[in-house]
């Protein structure tokens, strides 16, 4: 399930790996392999001619690791952690932007 | 404060369930727990599970599932009101957005959580059955039904009678397309019935029944289009079998190859009107029309699971409610801006604004459900009702009570004087929570309801629809606005395209795009200086539509890119 | 492939031709749309079935149909549901009492649509549970409109009895 809108990668650049939850639908980035994380800012940055194989390995195992619309998301060359350079990729990582309280950061510290 | 109205044993403005409804329900939520539990288990792909869940109202966006439970003709009552509070402090996060299709939707649920919910709606008779997917949706109906002095026959019997029809409908659950429905009873479409995949107006009948006329094929998205006039006194009795008629046309010619061209709309163009009617005639003398004949005996027996208000009011209540107008200036201001007239001596419709300033158009908390259930208990027989314009009713009033009701709904934030002004704003949920989004419409909203927030500029301006959609697919029916908002993408970035001169009611228009895009921080400046030249060219008592469709665009399109 | 009747296995006494395949002189035998001719030719009182694809006009079997046992329709994705409506069509308007069998892909959420658009079959799809389709059939004891079926309404409502 490969979304156009995010195949907005350039030959050079690097990616992450994003994917819903089955169970609760949240956002998820790839961590490493069959590891997931809520925040974006764990995930790992792969550089964008490895990115299709990461993509079909991790769909690959997606009914076993819980997991629904694994694709890449290109993000910006020199950030630290990780942002994406669609707006879209950024509400998605960082929360809506009418309810600055449900960021995942926000989240994550309500529930620890 | 006046006693609390007694609740009648079967609910007002809506129909009463019985054991069998409640059955059914039951078996439904069943089905659906079986069908999360395979997919859980992996025997149901994501591919095979979508249209199931969507079938529930169950959709996968931005950050969570979204469930969107149906709200049939537009109508609730104050225990239902009261459980989605429940359901939204319990399963979501605090509150839930009122939609235009009169539906309410949550933005955090959990699949697991899902069958639990549905049990627990099932619990007051409500369902999401059918909010999604490429079937017949909720059917939607005039927020005034039943009170309003222009209207002629109250719709939401027969709504309810589309709603039974249409539920697991063993032909038109797999359309080409979704499928909606809108029906007014009211000569003043409320409705956008020429905005639908079938629009019906009814009225008398000569015999004492009910007739109806037909539109079809309108609809916003990427083609929006006018319906057109299918038929005049289609007879109460053969409304099943037309509709049909109308349907299995479209089911067996509607186009399946691709989804942009797949809705009615198209085939009604493709075939031309004569063509399609021709069609539809064909299989209405080929069918059985007997199997399919809606009896008197049933539309009585329908009707009369409808809870009827008792309406009675004190001689001199209008004469009350003009005393504290003119004690309260701004209590005068809200009874004229969010007031209806109600065919009822002593009676009014009040609107509820879910529009504050700066606020999200159309999301209440669970706090102010509950508020508003017990301000429906009080004052309006438990009934609420959803507007197209993301606001609530309650529709039958004491004037002698409105000015109590007024100061409650003032402590809940809840009644901002605006309706059908420039802060009641109709927004979809775009970009914060949509994945189909291309750019954020409620951020826009909030800028522009803030900057006119003050009640006396909204009143000067006047009259004046503002609706804003985060794609090209309008669910916030931007084509149909005064002035529509459409965001756009691009290379990433959020732009927004005005179109002018839009209009959903009896005098439905398509709004013409103004120009180029403007990029999201020069969108409400523009839309301001609009406004300005609006105000320095209208005459008389023009609306802004009246202006542009005197004046056309050039203006207005100097005012926007002029400065830019 | 399994053959699906009232919710139990039963046994699939015809054979399904494709394009090429000779047709046998005797026994029951589906042919597709194509062959319904060649089919025909047969000799009179030798079962015969026609496998027609979606976007068929079921009219075009009004002559054919009083020598045919059995309809095939088809559900090439599950989403497309224009076999619901030639079912429906195939009894209401041509008054068809044969069997109408279900193929393709459908699923058994919309094993009841299927029944009471008056189809009596379902050629179940590969890795198909059985038990699945079985639950289905049962799942419902009432529906809101009339169908093909006739069932009794209740009382003077719009409910149908099933089952
Ligand atoms: C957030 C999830 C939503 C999704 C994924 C979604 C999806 C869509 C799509 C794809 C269309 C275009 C259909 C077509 O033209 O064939 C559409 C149209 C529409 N939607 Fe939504 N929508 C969403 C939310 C809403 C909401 C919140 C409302 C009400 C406020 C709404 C009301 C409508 C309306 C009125 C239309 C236009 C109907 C027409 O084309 O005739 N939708 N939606
Ligand atoms: S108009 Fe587009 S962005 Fe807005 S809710 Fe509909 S699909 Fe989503």
């Amino acid at each position: 399930m490969s979304d156009v809108r995010n195949n907005r990668r350039e030959a050079g650049g690097s990616s992450v790996i994003t994917a819903n939850r089955l169970l609760d639908g949240r956002i998820v980035w790839q961590v490493a392999e069959g590891d997931w994380s809520t925040i974006i800012a764990d995930a790992r940055i792969i550089p964008n001619a490895d990115i299709e194989a990461a993509i079909a390995q991790a769909a690959a195992r997606q009914q076993a690791d819980g997991l629904v619309g694994i694709y890449g998301v290109q993000v910006e060359t020199d950030a630290t952690p990780p942002v994406p350079v669609t707006v879209r990729e950024r509400i998605r990582a960082f929360g809506p932007s009418v309810h600055p309280d449900f960021t995942p950061v926000a989240e994550l510290e309500a529930h620890a | 404060m006046p006693d609390t109205i007694q609740a009648p044993a079967l609910p007002v403005g809506h129909y009463g369930y019985d054991q069998v409804d409640r059955a059914f329900l039951a078996d439904r939520v069943e089905q659906f727990r079986d069908q999360v539990a395979r997919r859980i288990a992996g025997t149901l792909s994501e591919d095979e599970f979508k249209p199931l869940r969507l079938m529930n109202g169950l959709y996968l966006q931005l950050h969570a599932y979204m469930l969107r439970i149906a709200i049939p003709y537009g109508v609730l009552d104050s225990r239902q009101m009261r459980e989605l509070a429940h359901i939204a402090r319990t399963y979501d996060r605090d509150y839930g957005h009122f939609t235009t299709r009169q539906n309410l939707q949550f933005n955090w649920i959990r699949l697991e959580d899902t069958p639990d919910i549905l049990a627990r709606l099932a619990d007051v008779d409500m369902h999401a059955i059918q909010t999604s997917g490429n079937c017949i949706r909720n059917v939607t109906c005039d927020q005034f039904a039943g009170a309003a002095q222009d209207e002629l026959v109250d719709p939401r019997v027969h709504a309810e009678i589309l709603r039974q029809w249409s539920t697991l409908h063993p032909e038109f659950t797999f359309l080409p397309r979704k499928f909606k429905i809108a029906i007014s009873g009211s000569p003043n479409d409320r409705v956008a019935a020429r905005f639908h995949d079938i629009g019906l107006v009814a009225k008398p009948a000569p015999d004492g029944g009910t007739m109806f006329d037909v539109f079809v094929g309108g609809g916003m998205g990427r083609t929006p289009i006018v319906g057109v006039h299918l038929r005049d006194d289609l007879p109460e009795e053969d409304l099943l079998a037309y509709l049909e008629a109308m349907v299995r046309v479209y089911n067996e010619y509607g186009r399946r190859d691709n989804i942009y061209k797949a809705r009615i709309k198209i085939l009604v163009q493709a075939l031309g009107t004569e063509g399609y009617r021709a069609k539809v005639d064909a299989e209405f003398a080929a069918m059985n029309r007997a199997r399919y004949r809606l009896p008197p005996e049933t539309v009585a027996a329908i009707r009369a699971r409808f809870g009827t208000p008792d309406l009675h009011a004190p001689d001199d209540a209008a004469e009350q409610l003009a005393r504290a107008r003119r004690a309260d200036p701004a209590f005068d201001r809200w009874v004229r801006t969010n007031t209806h007239p109600h065919r009822a001596p002593g009676h009014i419709s009040a609107v509820i604004s879910l529009k504050p300033a700066g606020g999200i158009p159309g999301d209440a908390t669970s706090a102010q459900m509950d508020i508003i259930a017990d301000l429906a208990d009080r004052h309006a027989f438990g009934e609420i009702r959803v507007t197209h314009m993301q606001n609530l009713v309650l529709g039958h009033v004491r004037q002698d009570e409105l000015h109590a009701l007024w100061q409650a709904l003032r402590a809940a934030d809840l009644a901002s004087a605006n309706i059908g002004l420039i802060g009641d704003i109709i927004a979809c949920p775009g970009l914060d929570y949509c994945s189909l989004a291309n750019a954020r419409s409620i951020p826009i909203a909030q800028k522009l309801s803030a900057r006119f927030a003050s009640p006396e500029l909204q009143e000067t301006i006047g009259p004046i629809e503002i609706k804003i959609s985060g794609c090209i697919n309008a669910c916030g029916h931007h084509h149909a606005g005064h002035i529509g908002i459409l965001g756009v993408d691009k290379k990433g970035e959020e732009f927004f395209q005005l179109t002018l001169g839009g209009s959903p009611g009896s005098d439905a228009s398509v709004g013409q795009i103004l120009g180029p895009a403007l990029p999201e921080d020069a969108t409400v400046d523009a839309i301001a200086r609009l406004v300005d030249a609006y105000l320095v060219h209208r005459t008389g008592g023009e609306r802004f539509l009246d202006t542009y469709r005197r004046l056309g665009a050039a203006l207005f399109k100097d005012a926007v890119y002029a400065t830019a | 492939m399994p053959l699906l009747e009232n919710g139990r296995l039963v046994p699939d006494d015809w054979t399904t031709l494709d394009a090429d395949a000779p047709l046998p002189a005797t026994g029951p035998v589906i042919v597709p749309l194509s062959r319904l001719e060649e089919g025909l030719a047969r000799p009179h009182g030798e079962k015969l079935g026609v496998a027609i694809p979606q976007d068929a006009e079921i009219d075009t079997l009004r002559t054919a149909l009083p020598r045919l046992s059995l309809v095939a329709v088809t559900f090439p994705i599950f989403r497309d549901g224009r076999a619901f409506s030639q079912a429906r069509a195939l009894r209401e308007h041509l008054h068809f009492t044969g069997e109408i069998r279900a193929t393709g892909k459908p699923l058994p959420d919309q094993y009841e649509f299927l029944l009471r658009c008056g189809v009596s079959t379902v050629d179940l799809p590969p890795g198909s549970e059985p038990e699945v389709w079985a639950r289905a059939h049962t799942r419902f004891r009432t529906a809101y409109q009339p169908s093909v079926l006739g069932e009794r309404a209740e009382g003077v409502t719009l409910r149908r009895l099933l089952g």
